[in-house]
């Protein structure tokens, strides 16, 4: 072909594929005229183009596709091996896996010689293998812990056993600051109080001399009975020495490696000093910023500094003013004082020490529980707080899938099994919905599966089914959210109604058992996190949701992928949360009720 | 002002170039080749689990390193990623071909037709396949070429498209599907023989 040729068959190529059908071909034989040959190859190459569409050719990314071409499998080094529940380590019995971040994994388990409950946090190898960031952390850790500061998570032992590098600090049960955000923030004397603590452990610490480094809400925890907050991690960030100015090559190094450290690269940048974004030494002050952008982060319930890549946020962070909270009752002036002097660009002209910035939020914590008695009645929303009381129910929700396993476990010795019957028909209007999980998992070569009520801890490629009826008749949606993507946004998939499954109606008749999704099964992929499953049963059939339908396709695996119907969902969920769910839990099944003529339920499924 | 004396040559080396000194590029070339497939490879080791590779993190890391932050003007950066789109193509056929030399015994002139199979059916093939087609698109529409690049190999979006080649959206978006159209053309007929 000459590029002439080209020119010619993508001008035409290029209007053509705009057209409809009929109206296309018309066009494409006017433009062709006689030319036989040119009329087949703009056709071949429309036909070419909707096959490419359909089966989304080259649709990902090059490198995403051959990643392990980069790496052979044998010089990948080897993972840090995962405990099993029961597998011993020096004195500490694992009792089951906790989860995973970024310096590695965390199990929950029992010390034998002090009888104690612990969390174990298994380090990576690659935290672990770097011995001065190890010696560092082993001494900072030490320091941090021995201040007996209640806000600072206590260490209890840093070790070694067959080559593991652990450690063994105080188990909180609680959900982190970064649970509390998914579910949409807390309330303005709730943030208060979580900031205040946080500073108090910064106080204590930096009076020690020692700089957290990586303040960000994935280090924090609130416990669950108390409320009482604790900072994770002291020491545990990459340091940032301060180094002579000559040492221009060394100091780079170090910048490069703390951007590069496990969990930086994505998203974590976000609460970096501008001195830490310049890689210039750092002091107690570069926590206080990060604790300003966490408190910025909580009111407005937006990150302060974000772009759409790692470089414009590091930007961001250097040059430009954060937009100024939102102006309502609930956030006083003074807040917004107290956030910009934390997040000054210039350390000099920041709170100088956390001590300060806890005096100057506490005064205002006592100075709105003295203003109007009511004020938290008057000054915030109503209906915001219910939905942030939901949102804080839903936190809350994270944890409890953690510790799913053993309540299933102890409800599974007892013989007893209610099976949820049709009740009477309710005086107000009610929705009733069962629900049990078929799981397929591939362990060791085997395949195992098995029915259960609730929520297990899922692995990578194990499968579920649900299984949904109800007495009463209705239409059912079943919608997938995801762990939330990079700006904090869910994304929704449609595992309910298909085009193949109950006839691709989303009609349901009293007592009739829905398998979902159909004949096949839900797949857990690579991505970790928590993520739920919507189950949404009206009286009335839904237009939106039923318009769904058609993005219940295997390839894409039910993405939906329009903006518009995205934020339906969102909204529809958000607007549908106000009243609470009744939840009746047997051996192998779970029972909703709400009252309404719409019943919501989302069913956490922890998945590491 | 701060910044290595890497950032600093890498840094001038792209006002240079984006100033239209083409010998720049070949000094850059090499330097942003290095740091992407230590990056790449290094991102691999740590994140065996997931055995995904995302090139905009790995490109945006790579421009942290390498370009001073406070010393480069955006249009610098737009051909800095316009570059390692291209680059990231180089890595992965590059290790693609090396895999398929590997599974043919170390370069054995003789590849048995069974073998010949074995080594066309993975994505390296696939990738070689698309690099060879890419190069023919490149000699009939050079911008259509670049299109694939940076959006394929490089991970830039639409917009980020536009603004490197300086033309519309719409006119990526067009680009892409008269190029993707092509390529699958070329790729589906010459896999069927």
């Amino acid at each position: 072909m000459t590029p002439e040729r080209w020119q010619q068959i993508s001008g035409i190529f290029k209007s053509a594929i705009a057209l409809d059908s009929d109206a296309r071909r018309a066009y494409v034989a006017e433009k062709c005229g006689t030319d036989e040959s040119l009329r087949s190859e703009v056709e071949k190459l429309i036909a070419a183009h909707r096959q490419a569409s359909d089966e989304d050719f080259i649709g990902g990314n090059a490198a995403e596709k051959g990643a392990r071409l980069i790496i052979d499998p044998d010089e990948i080094e080897p993972s840090p091996s995962r405990l099993d529940d029961g597998q011993q380590l020096g004195s500490y019995v694992v009792l089951r896996r906790l989860g995973a971040g970024g310096m590695g994994e965390v199990y929950l388990a029992r010390d034998l010689r002090l009888g104690r409950t612990v969390a174990l946090k298994v380090l990576s190898a690659d935290v672990s293998s770097d011995r001065r960031r190890m010696q560092r952390f082993r001494q900072e850790a030490k320091v941090a812990s021995s201040l007996n500061q209640p806000n600072i998570l206590t260490i209890f032992e840093f070790g070694e056993v067959d080559g593991l590098t652990f450690l063994a600090t105080e188990f909180i049960d609680g959900a982190t600051l970064r649970d509390a955000l998914r579910g949409k923030g807390l309330k303005l004397p709730d943030v208060l109080d979580v900031v205040i603590q946080i500073l108090a452990a910064l106080d204590a610490a930096h009076e020690a001399r020692i700089v957290h480094r990586d303040i960000k809400p994935e280090n924090v925890m609130i416990r669950r009975r108390d409320q009482v907050v604790k900072v994770l991690d002291f020491g545990l960030a990459k340091p940032s020495e301060k180094r002579s100015p000559m040492a221009t090559d060394q100091r780079s190094e170090l910048e490069t490696e703390m951007m590069t450290a496990p969990g930086m690269l994505m998203g974590t940048i976000n609460y970096m000093s501008p001195e830490q974004a310049q890689s210039q030494a750092v002091d107690g002050r570069t926590d206080i910023w990060s604790t300003g952008v966490m408190l910025y982060e909580l009111l407005a319930g937006v990150m302060p500094f974000g772009g759409p890549t790692t470089g414009h946020t590091l930007v961001q962070i250097i040059e430009k003013e954060p937009a100024p909270l939102p102006k309502s009752a609930a956030v006083p002036a003074e807040l917004q004082r107290i956030v910009s002097k934390a997040m000054a660009k210039n350390a000099d002209d920041r709170y100088q020490t956390a001590k300060d910035m806890l005096i100057d939020l506490r005064t205002l914590r006592k100075r709105l529980d003295a203003d109007v008695p009511a004020t938290d009645d008057t000054n915030v929303d109503v209906k915001k707080r219910v939905v942030l009381l939901l949102a804080l129910v839903m936190a809350a929700v994270v944890t409890a899938a953690i510790f799913a396993v053993n309540v299933w476990r102890s409800r599974h010795e007892q013989p007893v099994v209610t099976t949820p019957t049709a009740t009477s028909a309710p005086a107000v209007p009610e929705r009733t919905l069962a629900y049990s999980i078929t799981v397929r998992q591939f362990r060791n070569g085997r395949e195992k599966t098995y029915t259960v009520s609730g929520e297990i801890n899922f692995e990578f490629a194990d499968q579920i089914r649900l299984n949904a009826s109800s007495p009463q008749a209705g239409y059912l949606y079943v919608l997938n959210e995801g762990p939330r993507n990079g700006n904090g946004t869910p994304e929704y998939n449609v595992a309910f109604p298909t085009p193949t499954a109950n006839n691709g109606s989303s009609r349901v008749t009293p007592d009739q058992v829905l398998q979902i999704p159909g004949d096949s099964w839900l797949r857990f992929d690579e991505q970790q996190g928590v993520e739920r499953l919507w189950l949404i049963f009206t009286e009335d059939a839904i237009p939106e949701l039923e318009a769904l339908k058609k993005f219940a396709r295997r390839e894409t695996g039910g993405a939906i992928a329009d903006v518009a119907a995205n934020k339906f969902i969102e909204n529809f969920i958000a607007t549908h949360s106000s009243s609470k769910p009744e939840v009746e839990k047997s051996d192998k099944v779970t029972t909703v009720k709400m009252p309404g003529k719409v019943l919501l339920y989302p069913i956490p499924l922890q998945h590491h | 002002m701060r910044s290595t004396p890497k950032q600093h040559e890498i840094t001038q080396l792209l006002a240079e170039w984006s100033g239209g000194n083409q010998s720049a590029l070949d000094e850059l070339y090499p330097l942003v080749y290095d740091e992407l497939h230590r990056l790449a490879r290094r991102y691999m080791s740590r994140e065996r689990k997931g055995h995904t590779l995302q090139t905009t993190a790995l490109i945006n890391e790579a421009y942290v390193r390498l370009v001073d932050q406070k010393n480069v003007q955006w249009a610098n950066r737009s051909h800095f990623f316009a570059i390692s789109a291209q680059i990231m193509r180089r890595i992965l056929i590059d290790h693609a071909r090396r895999h398929a030399y590997a599974k043919r015994g170390g370069g054995a002139q003789q590849v048995s037709l069974d073998e010949a199979a074995v080594v066309t059916s993975g994505i390296g093939s696939e990738l070689i396949r698309l690099d060879e087609a890419l190069q023919t698109l490149a000699k009939l529409d050079q911008r259509r070429c670049y299109v694939v690049e940076l959006r394929y190999f490089g991970g830039l979006s639409n917009e980020e498209i536009a603004g490197v080649l300086h033309v519309s959206a719409n006119t990526v978006t067009r680009d892409w599907n008269m190029a993707r159209a092509w390529l699958y053309q070329q790729l589906t007929e010459s896999g069927t023989n």
